[in-house]
């Protein structure tokens, strides 16, 4: 089963990776990410640009409408993924909580739709 | 190079890959190395065959590339164990005649398969190395069927064979005593791959390796080389008898068609005779397990004219047997449809009531759309509706999703 580990960062974290104890941090998510390579785990992920570089588009009237800035401003903002393939909830939630964003703002486990298939009932 | 002959040369590839690694394997060890060399070897013959036709001793042909490619391999290593280690002691050299060939090739193969589910590997690791040695299928290949990167599919393979040499696993037929339990595991990764085929893919993908049908093709081997194994043979006509709907459970447009509302004259009536004789056959002369069981069940649905023809009480029996034998949440929500298509849906939903405290099945999408089907049986046309959005909101799969959505609004 396929999962998103949404990473989840706010005004502090990308301080706290550049300051005193981000070397610590690197090497952690790079041992973790090391981890889910050797095991076959790992599917892909990206990191994403601040915040502020975001434009939104919006309906008014049925039409959509862009303005600059997320859609809404919030303490906490989606900041980058992870995208496994873990044999248990269970599993995808250990690596969510071993990630370092974990201890700091917020981290979240969703699974992936398979599009093609299904049981049938 | 016409495409029939490009089949024509896959599918012999494909049949004679596992032979000429389990030869290799069985003569040099290295396992890791051998199939590697074998996988060079396909590769070859899969871009010169084609267009120049297939050699006259295909086998030979292989085990010769092959050969060749592993004594190179191992040479290269020793020049660079040589190189970093000065005080090298001389070793004999290792150059087998390609063309000796040797029998006993089921048994090898055998051996192959065992090696390749080898409980030490986890499941996604036994599953990816089947599919490459014993299905001689291409990392691509198997990527794409799983719908992962190559190179995630890559390191599956490379771990599997990586924890086979850590772990000092040869390539040895596994002694009696572990026998019965290390053809279980064989059993269940092709199960699993079947599985993945089965729910994953609604339809014909053209460009992707149909797992099903592999699986199918995998256990059809197997069977060839343990005839008499109840629960292969059990195993082999459960994939056939469900594979037989393939045609008649997704409509033209996608959606899901449930038992109950499929054109039964779109099941494979040729798979269908298969598994009924296979499982048959298991039953009466083997010691009675899960996968006959199954196939069992399955065999009742597939001889009959229509839901309201199904002899709902003889599946209930095999149900209740069945997780006699082996206990398991989901036979047990099968078992209470079975209880409500019998004894009607009063008795379905108490049987579900007794049953849905199981945390194995917390969350599950599948409890509430029995929950659902039960409901609209007993006309509750209010509370089915929202079961039905329930479970749809726990599915994790659109065509599931949709199938739930418009029975709710059928409602």
């Amino acid at each position: 089963m396929k999962y998103m580990l949404l990473i989840y960062d706010n005004a502090d974290t990308r301080r706290l990776f550049f300051g005193p104890e981000g070397k610590a941090l690197s090497e952690e998510i790079d041992a973790l990410m090391a981890e889910l390579t050797a095991s076959g785990e790992l599917i892909g992920g990206e990191a994403l640009a601040d915040p502020a570089q975001t434009r939104s588009i919006r309906p008014e009237d049925g039409m959509p409408v862009v303005t600059d800035g997320p859609l809404a401003e919030t303490k906490e903002h989606f900041g980058g993924y992870l995208i496994v393939d873990c044999e248990t909830p269970e599993r995808a939630t250990e690596i969510a909580s071993r990630w370092p964003n974990a201890r700091f703002v917020a981290m979240e486990v969703r699974p992936i739709m398979n599009v093609g298939g299904g049981q049938e009932m | 190079v016409t495409r029939s002959r490009a089949e024509e040369v896959e599918g012999l590839l494909r049949r004679l890959a596992p032979q000429v690694l389990a030869a290799l394997a069985r003569r040099h060890g290295q396992f890791d190395a051998c199939e590697d060399a074998i996988q060079e070897a396909l590769l070859a013959a899969s871009r010169q065959w084609p267009d120049q036709g297939i050699p006259d001793k295909p086998r030979a042909w292989l085990t010769a590339v092959a050969t060749r490619r592993l004594i190179e391999e191992i040479r290269a290593d020793r020049a660079r164990r040589a190189r970093e280690d000065a005080a090298v002691e001389p070793e004999e050299r290792h150059e087998p005649a390609p063309d000796e060939w040797q029998t006993a090739q089921s048994d090898d193969t055998l051996t192959l398969l065992f090696l390749c589910c080898h409980p030490a590997l986890t499941p996604p690791s036994q599953i990816a190395l089947t599919l490459r040695a014993v299905g001689g299928l291409t990392t691509r290949q198997i990527a794409s069927a799983f719908l992962v990167p190559d190179a995630t599919m890559a390191q599956r393979i490379s771990r599997a064979k990586q924890t086979i040499k850590a772990s000092g696993l040869t390539f040895d037929r596994p002694a009696e005593t572990e026998r019965a339990e290390r053809l279980r595991a064989v059993r269940h990764v092709l199960y699993l791959v079947f599985n993945e085929g089965y729910t994953t893919t609604a339809g014909p993908e053209l460009q992707r390796v149909e797992l099903a049908e592999e699986a199918i093709r995998l256990t059809w081997m197997l069977h060839r080389l343990m005839p008499t194994d109840g629960e292969t043979n059990g195993l082999l006509a459960l994939m056939l008898l469900t594979h037989a709907r393939r045609a008649a459970r997704v409509s033209s447009d996608g959606m899901l068609i449930p038992l109950a509302d499929q054109d039964r004259d779109l099941w494979d009536r040729r798979a269908i005779a298969e598994g009924v004789a296979l499982v048959e056959q298991a039953l009466a002369t083997s010691p009675i397990g899960p996968y006959q069981l199954q196939a069992a069940i399955a065999a009742v649905h597939a001889e009959a004219d229509s839901t309201d023809d199904t002899d709902w009480r003889q599946i209930l029996s095999l149900y209740t047997l069945l997780i006699r034998l082996a206990p398991n949440p989901v036979f047990a929500l099968n078992r209470a449809v079975a209880v409500a298509m019998a004894d009607g849906a009063a008795a379905g939903l108490a049987e579900l009531a007794a049953i849905e405290g199981d945390e194995r099945l917390a969350g599950h999408h599948r409890v509430e759309a029995v929950r659902a089907h039960m409901l609209e049986l007993a006309g509750d046309r209010a509370r089915a509706a929202s079961a039905y959005r329930a479970a749809s909101r726990l599915s994790t799969s659109l065509p599931e999703q949709r199938y739930l959505e418009s029975r709710a609004a059928a409602l």
